[in-house]
């Protein structure tokens, strides 16, 4: 596998890969690179190309346009079943006829192991996810969570360089989701593998990612660590998909100072500009706040507000959430410790206000609507 | 869902109509057949004595024996070549075929011949297979031989060829319906585990399909093992098979001997069933 290798620390690469069914652009040119070890989110809604873009990743599409890089080698013309990769479906797709035993090893007996080595190493793969009780059981007799581990057990005992995993825990219980995370997240450290999971749930993006990957319409719209896709987002999209962004709509008034004041329905505000956009005066921008971030007893420093009603309080334990009218009828979203000791009730009018700081300017061409 | 329990007096009497008419129509005459097979007068006579003798004349004649045999050997080429074919039309179409309107187009180019009566798809054959027929036409035209052939016709190979047409589609419906259950995902998981397409469909598809086939083989078995038409419409006078008999004796009177050859025939069936009930158990044809 080494000619022509390139990168290899690098686990895959896509490079401007697009995909189209019919006129149906399903991936638009996406480059993405996964570096070794790596646990990579994908998180966008139904119909974003996600899954697509994995399948893509696992040979199961092939790229209309584009290069696919596995392990540095150029993979285009790979057939799945050469690729150094595994894949955990959706519904696991465990083989029904087969008992977990047989299911376990069917990976290292396809790749031509010798038959010592796989009744040595089965049970040891067994053992490791716990599951040599069911060794000799078929799947439909199996509960979700047993299914879950059977089909893990079945992708890794061949030491894949990358797991795919297409929304793997969205067919679980909910009380069992917590859990299987967590177990998926250390068995990717423990062994040291690159993790593509595809996924709708942000939280699931944020608490298992080193790098989320948020896409809509084909296209990647932000690639950063969760921290900077939850406090920056760099679209109006990606602002709106994750959940606690207040946005606003507006037009440029006036540029200044690495500022822009932005003249919304609801009134103008400040607004600092992205390093790498200059926006004009009179452009369509917009911009999010998010909404721990607004305070309904604004400061000297709260330089934008804005009058709103609260119309609901919703109590999270830890913290209380309000939603709130503007004066154009559009709701924003304030959320505040439930320590703090102050408290708006349900219909009381306030003024919200936040920093200069606190306001992100979105890029791109597609911000207004 | 329906709220009717199991062993509730409404369900048997909800199941009382179709009882009656399936003992009426198929158990009472089925043990009648038996029955009569045992006669040993020739004349129609209830007050009959019964005794083994149309059995032992049977397996005394050769030929009749023969017959017995001929007609399981035709039964197994059937199978064979229906099971190899219906298997890869069966496949073609569903996995192959992707798009939903070559789907349709492929299903209707296979049902249509059965919208019309199996009289005249058998006698449709004739002008094929005949010595002036299409195929030796196109045989001539094509110089493959310098004579016609008159082997197709009235031929044990008229009649495979015949008997291939009418039954294949019985070998493949089972199929398809098993193969559209089976998720794709399986399919690919197994490649993703490095599974060449080969060893993906004799590890996976076909272990998954086996419930399908052994439908398809028990329809064709009873099909074929019951079929005289084919034979005495394209073979001619010159084939027969048990069913043939049946109706040759039935037609000149000998019914007690008639029946001996319907008696065997189920026998053979009721046996046939069994054996291929054994290798999959068609109950779990469920695929998740």
């Amino acid at each position: 596998m080494s000619k022509g290798a390139e990168h290899t620390d690098r686990d895959l690469e896509l490079r401007d890969v697009t995909k189209r069914f019919g006129t149906f652009v399903a991936v638009h040119r996406v480059s993405l690179t996964v570096e070794r070890g790596q646990f990579v989110c994908l998180l966008g809604p139904s119909g974003c190309g996600k899954t697509t873009t994995l399948r893509i990743v696992a040979g199961l599409e092939d790229a209309d346009e584009g290069e696919v890089w596995i392990s540095g080698v150029r993979a285009n013309d790979t057939p799945p079943w050469k690729r150094d990769i595994a894949m955990m479906f959706q519904d696991f797709a465990l083989f029904p006829h087969m008992t977990v035993r047989k299911q376990v090893g069917f990976g290292l007996e396809m790749l031509g192991r010798p038959k010592e080595e796989i009744r040595r190493r089965v049970p040891e793969t067994l053992a490791t996810f716990e599951i040599d009780a069911l060794a000799e059981r078929k799947p439909d007799t199996l509960s979700g969570g047993q299914k879950q581990r059977v089909a893990l057990a079945r992708a890794l005992i061949t030491e894949p360089r990358i797991l795919l995993l297409d929304e793997p825990i969205g067919s679980l219980d909910f009380s069992l989701r917590e859990a299987v995370m967590l177990e998926l997240k250390n068995v990717q450290r423990r062994l040291r593998i690159s993790f593509i999971w595809v996924t709708h749930d942000q939280n699931e993006a944020f608490s298992l990612g080193d790098k989320v990957v948020v896409m809509n319409h084909a296209r990647i719209e932000q690639v950063g660590s969760p921290e900077v896709i939850f406090e920056r987002p760099r679209t109006r999209f990606v602002a709106s998909f994750i959940q606690g962004n207040n946005v606003f709509d507006g037009v440029v008034e006036s540029v200044q100072d690495g500022r822009v004041r932005v003249q919304t329905p609801v009134g103008g505000f400040v607004v600092p500009v992205r390093e790498t956009e200059s926006p004009l005066k009179g452009a369509g921008v917009s911009f999010s706040v998010r909404a721990e971030l607004l305070t309904e007893r604004p400061g000297p420093e709260h330089v934008n507000r804005v009058p709103a009603t609260c119309r609901a309080v919703e109590y999270l334990g830890s913290v209380r959430r309000y939603d709130l009218r503007l004066p154009d009828g559009r709701s924003v979203k304030l959320e505040q410790f439930a320590a703090s000791p102050t408290r708006i009730d349900e219909g009381e009018q306030v003024t919200l206000g936040w920093r200069v700081e606190d306001g992100v300017l979105h890029a791109g061409a597609d911000q207004i609507r | 869902m329906s709220t009717l329990r199991q062993r509730s007096p409404v369900s048997y009497a909800l199941a009382m109509p179709a009882a009656l008419w399936m003992l009426g129509a198929l158990v009472v005459p089925t043990l009648f057949i038996v029955w009569v097979s045992f006669w040993a007068s020739r004349s129609f006579s209830l007050g009959s004595p019964l005794a083994l003798i149309n059995y032992a004349k049977f397996f005394q004649r050769p030929a009749y024996v023969k017959v017995l045999l001929d007609t399981f050997q035709q039964t197994l080429i059937l199978m064979a070549i229906t099971l190899v074919l219906g298997y890869c039309i069966a496949y073609f179409a569903v996995v192959q075929v992707r798009r939903p309107h070559w789907k349709l187009g492929l299903f209707l180019v296979l049902v249509i011949p059965f919208w019309t009566s199996a009289l005249i798809r058998t006698i449709a054959w004739i002008p094929f297979l005949g010595v002036t027929g299409v195929i030796n036409q196109a045989l001539l035209f094509l110089g493959v031989v310098g004579q016609p052939v008159g082997a197709f016709l009235y031929s044990r190979t008229g009649i495979t060829l015949a008997q291939v047409s009418f039954y294949t589609l019985l070998a493949t419906g089972p199929v398809v319906y098993v193969l559209r259950n089976i998720p794709v995902s399986l399919r690919e998981a197994a490649q993703c585990l490095g599974a060449t397409p080969a060893r993906v469909f004799w590890r996976i598809t076909v272990p998954l399909t086996l419930p399908g086939v052994v439908i398809g083989q028990i329809l064709v078995f009873l099909n074929v093992m019951a079929d005289f038409a084919t034979a005495s419409a394209i073979g001619g006078n010159k084939h027969a098979y048990l069913g043939n008999i049946v109706v040759l004796l039935y037609d000149s009177g000998q019914l007690p001997f008639a029946s001996v050859m319907a008696v065997l025939l189920m026998l053979c069936m009721l046996g046939g069933v069994a054996v291929l009930l054994k290798v999959v158990d068609i109950r779990r044809l469920g695929i998740p």
